[in-house]
């Protein structure tokens, strides 16, 4: 019985929707839901069946029963419509493109800075900020980068006169922070830095995100575990991480960080010099020094800090080969991001 | 630093293949940034056939020479005597860079087409004769042509190009670059033997004096009689070539060959050209001069560390030598200087001078402390060797003898520092592996003396960074740090400003990020008046270019620059903000203001060009709405327009309103960009700007928001028209119909603006919605009546208007 039943609705939902006009709908009327139909005759049974089937039956038939009549309904509005399928109303072209209201777009320099900023917010660092225009004592004096070192050439400085100058790091930052709380301390610093340098892959403004931790017991072996986080978190969980010696004043020992090129997954590629690795940050332990300047007790507190540029993150993320673009502010390339 | 492969191997005899030595030098500290062929021009040259021989001019030896190269033929041009049919040589095909810097280049030479050249052994840097081209039939007799010369000889060899930090100047050597080989590879190293060539001689007949011994502790002088000046060995000369320095002549070669093998500059006098036989160290006076080597007169300022003769100058220390004194090919005594000198002083005179060299680049890192005597005698050694020099005297003048300091490590803070867990006798073994002499290693301490050449190790990290390196940091685990959860955060207007982004984003506007120095021009365009701060502003001391050389004080100076950039590319419809630093000058020697704003700019069409937008341009109410929902999502309480009382002077007059906070500080302007302004700013269609302060903004925002309950009873909603003159402004009676309405009008808004027919010239229509709603009952029409009838009258007559029927 209940076969029967479902054949009927199958049957007579097809014949609905391939009901050419409105008198071909009223003879399926008939057909299937008429005093002679199948599906009366069932009804008209439902005495004859045992007790228990009846309830089961009874209601089955009636689903069918609304289904059909829903179906009769659904095509006559359609035919009525005036168009040939269901879908389609006359005067309406859902094709059209959406009414779109007109879209901003954040500089890809700031999403990628939230981003970077963000993987370190999740680990307990806050956001430090501190002036574009430094004094020379904070951007290399209490960095352990004396007059006439010759680290300062690492760095071509703008300078406004012999004790002010465009910071060439986010690293002052860290001592402003030291200055001003006792440890524990872990804080991520972004914004703007200056060098006068301009080529392809160097503007005389960039950005760089610099972060410290500082606490007992902080270890190299704590910095490798941040740092392959965050390597990871930014580019791919798989990203392979190295470290490498290398000499930052104001950190010691101190580290440059390569990633697994993203262009070519460690095979060799132009954009990696055909080594594979792609140098992405800077960092190390916290060198005494610095603690000394700023009267933290380095027998006691430990830490390390780390320093990275924005603007080659967003280059080998989106693929952009000309630094200048960012500060073009071409509207065709920010509505990219 | 350019170091040959064959010759470090020579030192410190490492087995491992080049690729290995680059990726253990980079994962010990010394990074190699490249590595390329030593002897280019020796890769290029091939063994050739000359299959004939036709004279072109017969007095010059000139002939036209057929020769063959595996399967081509050229003809090129020669000029030695020894050319004959049949010969094997040496053939340098066209683009080769040869060791002296020129290029070899196709020409026409008497006529003929002449395609590369044939060599001399000299003229590839071979031993050998320079007057005909290298005959290698006699050498080679199997030679097989078109074989590269270099390896025909076995003369392949590579160079790694190291990024020396500046903290390492001993491996600003062949030796320093050894000794790390020697202790990652652990090879021994092969120092080259020096013999002891001043056993017996006295002091040369010489004097040396140094006034200034805090400048310069040491000077080592040695006299030599008997050189003969000439070319170096080709050995020589192709080592300094491959480590980046011009062959000179024999002596100038030999003091960059040690200066290369050891670290330790030597500078060689003309000693026949020194004044009274004597060298006196002192500082510069004022109007001290010398003509250097480069053959420029140098005016000296005071406090220049120089070396004299009895006279005059005759080296500015570290630097540079004189040109009277220089070695030259008449030359035949020679006084050889191997000083130290102290690093920051070479350094300022550098810098002053703007003579970069590889003597000052040494000595201002810090050269050995204890390597001057050692390297004098290695280049006397090479002197006698090659020169035929004989050595007359030695003078040792060593006012300030190196005293090896000691310094401790403890293990237990340095595998705390690393997180490793290495024992005494472990780090002993990395610090001896260096040659750092270990004194004493037990479980409490490890105590060194620090060698002479290693002038940044000074305190016990420099000692934890030595072993960490060297025990290697894969080496060493990756771990979480454990600390305390919750500390103490800093403040900062990040999260502040990024939702103001965030916000303007949703708006429609798209951010820029533009240079924070900008031209002095940009801030006068915009005309502000003469006791304006924003004309304070920071110059830069030593700019890139003059349109980048002060700090911006405005931020309407970069958005005007970035919408004339866009117009030039045709970008026309652009709403653009940007949120960032602008700097206003306080004198000399102290930080300026430094005060961080926001710009919001519209221009152009207000929506994109589609079928579903109302085309039409942006105007002042499409600005002011932006900013009006920054404001409301700030939550900015009671903020107000006001017509400015001193508007910016970049606006249109009558354009520029101020917002102001509820309790009435300023937060910012907005207007319409006047035509002067737009003019010199090159934008050709009006420009709606607004400038905020952020930090006026932050603390103006309030961080409370209260619920109010949701209205159980209907509200009533009455519109009104009413026709008033053009100049009455729609804050004003906005403002009479809150203050009159009385406890029941929930809300008043605006819904029409009309001018023209019927409405008279000179008059406007405005319409209203007016919104009663009691609290707590459904408000009877003759409740609101009571209420809103009086209101119309008293508008009418307060605005002198009329109803619009």
């Amino acid at each position: 019985m209940e076969d029967q039943l479902r054949e009927i609705e199958r049957e007579a939902i097809e014949a609905v929707e391939k009901a050419a006009d409105k008198k071909a709908l009223e003879e399926l009327k008939v057909i299937f839901l008429g005093r002679k139909s199948r599906l009366t005759s069932i009804l008209k049974s439902l005495g004859t069946l045992p007790k228990e089937q009846r309830p089961l039956v009874g209601k089955l038939s009636n689903q069918v029963k609304v289904r059909i009549e829903e179906a009769l309904k659904d095509r006559l509005q359609a035919l009525e419509a005036g168009r040939q399928g269901p879908e389609l109303i006359k005067g309406f072209d859902p094709t059209l493109p959406g009414r779109r209201l007109p879209r901003g777009h954040l500089h890809p320099i700031t999403q990628v800075l939230n981003e970077v900023c963000q993987v370190f917010e999740k680990m307990g660092f806050s956001v430090a900020q501190g002036p574009e225009i430094e004094l020379d004592f904070y951007n290399f004096e209490a960095l352990n980068i004396p007059p006439d070192h010759p680290a300062r050439d690492m760095q071509d400085t703008f300078y406004v006169d012999e004790k002010v100058l465009l910071r060439t790091h986010t690293s002052p930052i860290q001592v402003r922070t030291m200055e001003k709380m006792p440890p524990p301390i872990r804080i991520i610093a972004p914004g703007k830095v200056y060098r006068c340098d301009s080529d392809v892959t160097h503007t005389p403004m960039f950005h760089q995100v610099e972060g410290l931790m500082v606490d007992r017991d902080v270890s190299f072996s704590h910095l490798k575990g941040i740092l392959t986080h965050f390597a990871q978190e930014i580019f791919h969980k798989d990203t392979a991480v190295r470290f490498r010696p290398s000499f930052f004043p104001f950190t010691e020992p101190s580290a440059e960080i390569d990633i697994q090129c993203v262009m070519c997954r460690g095979d060799g590629c132009r954009v990696c010099s055909y080594t594979g690795w792609l140098e992405v940050l800077g960092a190390g332990l916290v060198h005494p020094a610095v603690f000394r300047h700023v009267g933290i007790d380095p027998q006691i507190y430990s830490g390390f800090a780390f320093g990275l540029g924005i603007e080659r993150i967003a280059m080998l993320r989106y693929g952009i080969n000309d630094i200048r673009l960012f500060y073009d502010n071409d509207l065709r390339f920010l509505n990219q991001f | 630093m350019l170091v040959l492969a064959s010759w470090l191997r020579e030192i410190a005899p490492f087995e491992a293949d080049y690729a290995e030595v680059a990726e253990r030098l980079t994962l010990a500290g010394l990074e190699v940034e490249a590595m390329e062929p030593a002897y280019p021009w020796m890769d290029r040259a091939v063994v050739a056939r000359i299959s004939r021989v036709e004279p072109v001019n017969k007095e010059k030896h000139v002939t036209l020479c057929t020769v063959e190269i595996g399967s081509d033929e050229v003809g090129v041009i020669c000029g030695a005597p020894n050319v004959r049919e049949g010969m094997l040589t040496a053939y340098v095909p066209p683009g080769t860079e040869m060791p002296d810097g020129s290029e070899i280049r196709e020409a026409q030479i008497y006529g003929h087409l002449s395609t590369g050249m044939l060599c001399s052994m000299r003229e590839i840097m071979l031993e050998g004769d320079a007057s005909g081209i290298f005959d290698i039939s006699k050498a080679f007799p199997d030679a097989r042509v078109g074989h590269s010369i270099s390896s025909l000889l076995g003369m392949e060899d590579t160079v790694f190009e190291i990024g020396i930090t500046p903290n390492r100047p001993d491996c600003l050597s062949m030796t320093g670059v050894a000794r790390e080989v020697s202790a990652i590879f652990r090879v021994p190293l092969r120092l080259p033997e020096s013999r002891n060539v001043f056993s017996n001689v006295g002091d040369g007949d010489v004097s040396i004096e140094i006034q200034d011994t805090e400048l310069c502790h040491r000077y080592v002088g040695v006299t030599l009689k008997n050189v003969k000046v000439a070319s170096s060995p080709g050995w020589m000369a192709r080592r300094l070539v491959a480590s980046g320095i011009r062959p000179i002549n024999n002596v100038v070669d030999i003091t960059n060959y040690i200066l290369m093998e050891t670290g330790q500059p030597l500078h060689a006098f003309d000693l026949d050209t020194l004044k009274g036989r004597a060298i006196v160290v002192r500082v510069s006076e004022e109007g001290d001069t010398i003509v250097t080597l480069d053959g420029k007169e140098r005016k000296l300022s005071a406090g220049v560390l120089l070396i004299c003769d009895m006279k005059r100058p005759v080296a500015v220390a570290g630097v540079m030598g004189g040109l009277d004194t220089e070695v030259t090919d008449k030359t035949s005594s020679v006084l050889l200087e191997s000083a130290w000198f102290a690093p920051w002083s070479i350094r300022r005179t550098a810098k002053m001078l703007k003579l970069p060299s590889e003597a000052s680049y040494r000595f201002e890192r810090g050269v050995d402390f204890d390597g001057q005597l050692r390297a004098a005698q290695r280049a006397s050694d090479l002197l006698s060797e090659l020169a035929g020099g004989v050595i007359e005297g030695l003078k040792d003048e060593n006012p300030r003898p190196y005293v090896p300091r000691s310094v401790v490590m403890k293990p237990e803070r340095t595998n705390s520092l690393l997180g490793t867990d290495l024992d005494a006798r472990a780090m002993a073994n990395i610090l001896e592996s260096i040659d750092i002499k270990v004194k004493k290693a037990d479980r409490e301490t490890v105590e060194i003396l620090v060698p002479s050449f290693r002038p940044d190790i000074k305190e016990e990290i420099d000692l934890v960074e030595e072993i960490a390196r060297l025990h290697g940091f894969a080496n060493i685990a990756t771990a979480s740090p454990v600390g305390e959860l919750i500390v103490q955060a800093v403040a900062s207007d990040k999260a502040f400003e990024d939702n103001i982004k965030t916000g303007l984003a949703g708006q429609g506007c798209s951010e820029i990020i533009s240079y924070s120095f900008i031209s002095p021009d940009e801030i006068k365009a915009l005309g502000f008046d003469e006791d304006d701060r924003r004309n304070r502003f920071v110059r830069l001391k030593n700019p890139l270019a003059e349109d980048q050389s002060v700090m911006r004080t405005s931020l309407v100076c970069s958005m005007l620059s970035a919408i004339s950039r866009n117009h030039k590319k045709r970008n026309m419809d652009l709403a653009l903000f940007e949120a960032g630093a602008v700097f206003i000058d306080n004198g000399q020697g102290v930080l300026p203001d430094e005060e961080h704003r926001l710009c919001i700019a519209m221009t152009g069409r207000r929506f994109p060009q589609t079928w579903a937008w109302q085309d039409r341009e942006v105007d002042f109410f499409d600005l002011k709405g932006v900013v009006e929902n920054l404001l409301y999502q700030l939550n900015v309480r009671g903020s107000a327009f006001k017509a400015s009382s001193a508007p910016e002077v970049f606006y249109v007059p009558g354009t520029c309103m101020s917002v102001v906070s509820g309790n009435g500080i300023a937060l910012g302007t907005l207007g319409q960009i006047s035509a002067g302004v737009q003019s010199r700013y090159k934008i050709s269609s009006p420009v709606f700007l607004a400038d905020f302060s952020l930090s006026a903004l932050k603390n103006a925002v309030s961080g409370e928001k209260q619920f109010k309950p949701l209205a159980r009873f209907p509200a009533m909603d009455l519109d009104l028209a009413i026709i008033l003159n053009d100049s009455v402004r729609a804050e004003d009676v906005l403002h009479f119909i809150r203050e009159k309405a009385g406890g029941l009008l929930e809300d008043v808004s605006i819904f029409d603006v009309y001018r023209g027919k019927p409405v008279p010239k000179g008059r406007k229509s405005l319409a209203f919605r007016l919104i009663y709603r009691a609290e707590d009952h459904t408000l009877s029409e003759v409740e609101v009546m009571a209420v809103h009838e009086p209101l119309v009258d008293a508008l009418l007559e307060e605005f002198h208007a009329e109803m619009r029927s």
